[in-house]
C-alpha cells in the first residue's frame, strides 16, 4: 500500500511556539488545538490532581476574555470546545466553522499570555472537579479500573504512581498562588504546539499565529520532572474494593518498551493480536470459548491513551471481568495460558497478516475520529501534537505505520518473551463487596 | 529613532470572517426491486467507507412477547451464518480490516459496518449474510444470554442507567417505550425460536435502509449493492400499534434507592415530540438555550456559578411514535433540593420571559455551525443521513436546515418552551442513597420509592 500523504506544514515562532497546519477543504470547518507539554504525570509532588484542576482553570478567564467569555465566544461562533489532561500533555481544542479561526486563535493566545482567575473561580472549579471524580470514579461500578488502580501498584516513582485525578485533600490545598505559579512554569509558548486542521491554509494559519502568539514571551525553561522508573522486579500485586458491581475483576500490567523502537512495534502488533476485539486471543479464549470472563480489554496505555500519546514509562494493560463462579486464581490461570502460548509459539503467519491489515485500517480511522463527529480529525491533531512535542517530527503521522507493517513473527515472539514476563508484572484485583441477588 | 506603535491585537474580539458556503454532497438514493432502500454519499477523506443497514423495527416491536428480544437477536446475528462460524466471522473481519456492530434500540435494529474501500465487496457480502443467512447457533445464544444477564447486573448499579430506566417507565407506562432493558428473569425465558422468529419477521429488505458513506464511486457502489443484496427475498412486516401514554397531573418524585451512593443522579422529564413534528426545530433551539450547549443557562447556573455538578445537560429525544424532553445532572448529595430549584427556575424562565436578541442569535449560530461540522467526516455524514432517512424527513432537510434555524424568532422559542417544557407536570427521578438525600426530594412532590433491583 502507498504511504499516507496527509498534507502538513510546520513552523516555529521566535518564542519557541511550534505551529502545525494540515489543510483540508472538504468542509468549511476547522479543528484547532493548543497542546502543552504538561500532564498529570509531570505535576509537582504532593499536588495530586493539580494538572487536571488547572485545565479547568484555563476556562475561567484570561485578560481580555473573562469568565464564560471563552465558552460563549466559541459556541456563538457555531463551534464546540473542550480540553483534557493526559499523562504527558494537556490539550485545549475547538471545532468551528472556518470563518471563526481568527477568533479562536485570539482566545487561545489570550489565555496563553495572561490567565486571569480569582479565588472564587478556583473554589467553583474545585467543586466541579470533585463531582467529576464522583461521577466518573467514586459512584460508578468499576470506576477508575484499572487506570487509577494499576499505576500505584506497578510504579515506584511518585510521578508515575500517584492518583492522577487527585486526592480531595490535595485538591482542597490548591491555592491561587499555585495556579499562577503552575501557569508561569508550564504554560508558555516554548512548551506548546498550536495545531490547525481543516479549512485553513498554511499561509493564513502561520500569519495569524504570528499576529496573536508572536509577542508572548517565551517563558522560563521548564523543570524536567524525573519520571524514570526502575524495571519491575518480581510480581507486584494489590486489591481494590468494588462496592457496586458484583463481578470479580483483575487487571495485569506489563512494562512496555520505549516508543519508536523495534520492540515497541512488535509489542504493538502482539497487543493487537491479544486485545484486538472479538478476534483477539484474550477475548476469544476467555469470553467466547472458555466462557470464564464476561468482558476483556487491553492495550498499551489502556484505557486512557493509545500507542502514540505518551512519553515515559507505560504499561501494556489487560483488564478481565469474570464470572463469580470462577475464583480469581482460576481466571488468572486462564489468562496466563493465553500469554504463555504467545511466549512459547508467537502468533500464526495468517494471524500476523490479518492484524497488520486491521492495524492499518484502525490507524486511518483514528485520524478522522477520536472524539466523535463533532470534533472532526481530533485524532490527526492529537498525533501531530504528540509527534511534535515528543519526537520533534510531525511528519511521523505519515510514516509511523511502516514500522508496524514490517514486524515479523519472530519479532513478535521475542517481544512476548521479553515483555510479557509472568514474574515481572503488576496485578490488581477488584474485589466486589456484595454478591448478585440470584 | 522612531518606533512604530503597533495596535494591540488583543484590544478587540476579532469579528467572524465571511462564511464559506456549506455544500452538502450529492446523495444517490434508490429503492431496489426487493424493497431495500439505499442511500449513498461519496466522501474521499480517508480510504475507507462506513455505513449502517437499518431495520425499522426494534425492541418495541417485540415488547409484548419478550422485552429486549430485538437486542438479543441482534447480538446473536453476528455469531454465525449458513457459511461461517463465529470465529470465522471475526477473523474474516480482521483480514479485511473491518468492523461490524449489531445492535437494537426501541425502533430499529442495525448492522453497522466500516472498512477499507479495497475490501468493500468482502465486507458487504458479510453484511448481507448477517442480514439474511444468520444461523443462530444454540451454544452462541446461550453464551450471549449469560453475557446479557451479567451486563444488566452491572447496568443496574450504574446511576445514569437506573435513572433512565425509571424515567422511561414513568413517562411511557404501558407503551413499549417504557422498557429500556429486560429483567434477568425475562432474559432467562428467551427461547432460541423467538429470536429466529423475530429475525424472519423483521430482517427483511422492505423493512430495511442501507446507508453508506465513503471513498467509493456511487454508481459502482450501487451496482455492487444490487448484486450482493438483490437475491434477498421481500416480505411484509407487521406494524407496531401505538398505545396511549400516561397523563400527569402535577409533579411527582420517583426515588430509586442506591445504597452507598456518594452523589445523586437527577432527571427531570416530560413528554415532547417526534422528529417529524413541525415544532422540532423550535424545540431544539429552546433546548440549546436552556441546557443543550456548554454556553447554556443550566450549565452556567449549576456548574459555572454554583459548582453543584460536573456535566449537567438537557436534551430533546425523539422516538418514532413519541418523544421526550429531559434534564440530567449528577449532583452533590447535599444540594439535591438546591439543584432542582435551579433546574425549575431556568425552565420557568424559558417559559415566561422571551429570550433576548443576542442570546437568540448566538444560539442560532451555534446550531447551524455545529450542523456543518458533521460534513467533514464520513461518520458525521452517516449520522446526519441516518436522521433524515430513518425519520423520513424531506430530502431537502440537510440543505435547508441552516436557513430554517436562522429564521427562528424569540416568539418561536417561547412558544416551544411553553408547549414542551412541562414544568407543572414534570416527573422527577432521583437516584441515590435515601439516607444521604433525606427530605430534599419530598419538597418537589409526592415521593414514590423504588429499589435499584428490578421489580
Amino acid at each position: 500500500m502507498n504511504q499516507l500523504q496527509i498534507p502538513l506544514e510546520t513552523t516555529k515562532l521566535e518564542n519557541g511556539l511550534r505551529v502545525v497546519v494540515s489543510p483540508d477543504r472538504t468542509a468549511p470547518v476547522a479543528t484547532l488545538g493548543v497542546y502543552y507539554n504538561i500532564g498529570f504525570r509531570l505535576e509537582p509532588r504532593g499536588r495530586s490532581g493539580f494538572a487536571h484542576l488547572f485545565e479547568h482553570m484555563m476556562f475561567q478567564g484570561s485578560e481580555h476574555a473573562g469568565k464564560m467569555m471563552h465558552i460563549k465566544l466559541i459556541n456563538s461562533s457555531g463551534g464546540v470546545l473542550n480540553g483534557s489532561t493526559h499523562y504527558d500533555v494537556t490539550n485545549y481544542y475547538e471545532s468551528i466553522p472556518s470563518n471563526a479561526v481568527e477568533r479562536v486563535l485570539w482566545l487561545e493566545a489570550d489565555r496563553m499570555r495572561a490567565l486571569k482567575v480569582d479565588d472564587e473561580n478556583l473554589r467553583n472549579q474545585r467543586d466541579v472537579v470533585k463531582e467529576e471524580v464522583r461521577v466518573n470514579v467514586l459512584n460508578q461500578p468499576y470506576g477508575g479500573f484499572p487506570w487509577l488502580d494499576l499505576p500505584p501498584i506497578a510504579f515506584r516513582n511518585w510521578h508515575n504512581a500517584h492518583n492522577f485525578y487527585g486526592d480531595f485533600a490535595d485538591l482542597d490545598a490548591a491555592s491561587l498562588d499555585d495556579v499562577q505559579q503552575f501557569f508561569r512554569t508550564y504554560y508558555s509558548p516554548s512548551n506548546a504546539v498550536l495545531l490547525m486542521i481543516g479549512d485553513v491554509t498554511p499561509d493564513e494559519g502561520f500569519a495569524l499565529a504570528r499576529r496573536y502568539f508572536g509577542t508572548i514571551p517565551p517563558g522560563p525553561p521548564q523543570p524536567k520532572a524525573d519520571v524514570s522508573e526502575p524495571l519491575f522486579e518480581g510480581v507486584r500485586s494489590g486489591e481494590v474494593e468494588e462496592k457496586f458491581g458484583t463481578l470479580p475483576a483483575f487487571a495485569v500490567g506489563y512494562r512496555a518498551p520505549e516508543r519508536r523502537t523495534p520492540d515497541w512495534h512488535a509489542l504493538a502488533i502482539l497487543d493487537h493480536a491479544l486485545h484486538g476485539g472479538r478476534a483477539g486471543r484474550v477475548y476469544r479464549q476467555l469470553v467466547l470459548e472458555q466462557q470464564i470472563a464476561v468482558d476483556t480489554a487491553g492495550g498499551i496505555q489502556y484505557p486512557v491513551g493509545d500507542l502514540f500519546d505518551y512519553n515515559g514509562p507505560t504499561l501494556l494493560a489487560s483488564r478481565v471481568l469474570h464470572k463469580p463462579e470462577y475464583s480469581s486464581e482460576q481466571a488468572l490461570e486462564a489468562f496466563d495460558a493465553v500469554i504463555d502460548a504467545v511466549c512459547q509459539h508467537g502468533i500464526e503467519q495468517d494471524e500476523l497478516e490479518q492484524v497488520k491489515v486491521k492495524f492499518r485500517s484502525e490507524y486511518v480511522s483514528s485520524l478522522e475520529g477520536g472524539q466523535g463527529p463533532s470534533i472532526p480529525r481530533y485524532g490527526l491533531m492529537n498525533y501531530l501534537a504528540c509527534f511534535t512535542l515528543f519526537d520533534n517530527d510531525a511528519s511521523l503521522v505519515n510514516s509511523i505505520l511502516d514500522g508496524f507493517l514490517q514486524v515479523t513473527r519472530e519479532q513478535v515472539r521475542t517481544a512476548a518473551q521479553r515483555y510479557l514476563d509472568p514474574y515481572r508484572r503488576a496485578i490488581v484485583f477488584r474485589k466486589p463487596t456484595r454478591k448478585a441477588a440470584d | 529613532m522612531a518606533t512604530v506603535q503597533m495596535p494591540n491585537p488583543f484590544a478587540q474580539v476579532p469579528s467572524l470572517g465571511p462564511e464559506r458556503p456549506v455544500v452538502w454532497p450529492a446523495r444517490t438514493h434508490r429503492k431496489l426491486a426487493n424493497g431495500l432502500e439505499v442511500v449513498l454519499v461519496e466522501s474521499h477523506t480517508i480510504p475507507k467507507f462506513t455505513g449502517e443497514l437499518y431495520f425499522r423495527s426494534g425492541n418495541a416491536a417485540a415488547a409484548a412477547k419478550a422485552p429486549g428480544l430485538a437486542e438479543i437477536t441482534a447480538t446473536v446475528v453476528r455469531t454465525g451464518t449458513e457459511k461461517r462460524s463465529s470465529r470465522q466471522i471475526e477473523e474474516d473481519l480482521r483480514r479485511i480490516g473491518a468492523d461490524v456492530g449489531t445492535s437494537a434500540g426501541a425502533d430499529t435494529s442495525a448492522i453497522g459496518f466500516n472498512g477499507l474501500t479495497e475490501f468493500s465487496t468482502d465486507l458487504l457480502e458479510l453484511v448481507a449474510e448477517l442480514a439474511h443467512q444468520a444461523s443462530f447457533p444454540a451454544d452462541e445464544f446461550e453464551r450471549e444470554r449469560r453475557q446479557m444477564i451479567e451486563g444488566l447486573r452491572i447496568a443496574r448499579t450504574t446511576p445514569s442507567f437506573l435513572a433512565s430506566e425509571r424515567m422511561r417507565r414513568v413517562l411511557f407506562g404501558a407503551h413499549p417505550y417504557a422498557i429500556i432493558a429486560p429483567t434477568e428473569t425475562q432474559v432467562k425465558e428467551y427461547r432460541l425460536g423467538q429470536l429466529v422468529e423475530y429475525y424472519r419477521a423483521y430482517y427483511t429488505p422492505s423493512n430495511a435502509l442501507l446507508i453508506a458513506v465513503g471513498d467509493f464511486a456511487s454508481l459502482q457502489m450501487m451496482e455492487q449493492i444490487e448484486r450482493i443484496f438483490g437475491s434477498w427475498k421481500a416480505a411484509t412486516v407487521p406494524v407496531v400499534p401505538d398505545t396511549t401514554l400516561p397523563e400527569f397531573h402535577g409533579r411527582r418524585v420517583h426515588l430509586v434507592h442506591l445504597p452507598e451512593s456518594v452523589q445523586t443522579q437527577l432527571v427531570v422529564a416530560n413528554h415532547a415530540i417526534t422528529r417529524k413534528h413541525p415544532d422540532w426545530l423550535r424545540l431544539a433551539l429552546a433546548n440549546s438555550i436552556y441546557g443543550g450547549a456548554f454556553n447554556s443557562r443550566l450549565i452556567i447556573n449549576i456548574r459555572e456559578q454554583k459548582g453543584y455538578t460536573y456535566s449537567p445537560r438537557s436534551g430533546v429525544h425523539a422516538l418514532r411514535q413519541h418523544g421526550y424532553f429531559s434534564v440530567n445532572a449528577a449532583v452533590r448529595n447535599d444540594v439535591v433540593a438546591a439543584s432542582l430549584t435551579e433546574i425549575f427556575y431556568e425552565i420557568d424562565r424559558m417559559r415566561s420571559v422571551a429570550v433576548a436578541e443576542d442570546e437568540l442569535s448566538d444560539a442560532r449560530t451555534y446550531m447551524s455551525g455545529v450542523f456543518s461540522l458533521g460534513l467533514a467526516t464520513q461518520d458525521g455524514l452517516a449520522s446526519q443521513l441516518s436522521t433524515v432517512y430513518l425519520n423520513e424527513l424531506p430530502e431537502s432537510e440537510l440543505e435547508t436546515y441552516r436557513q430554517r434555524v436562522r429564521a427562528l424568532s424569540a416568539a418561536d422559542v417561547l412558544a416551544a418552551a411553553r408547549a414542551f417544557f412541562d414544568s407543572a407536570n414534570a416527573q422527577i427521578i432521583v437516584v441515590g442513597d435515601r439516607g444521604q438525600i433525606g427530605d430534599q426530594a419530598g419538597l418537589f412532590g409526592e415521593v414514590t420509592e423504588y429499589s435499584a433491583e428490578p421489580e
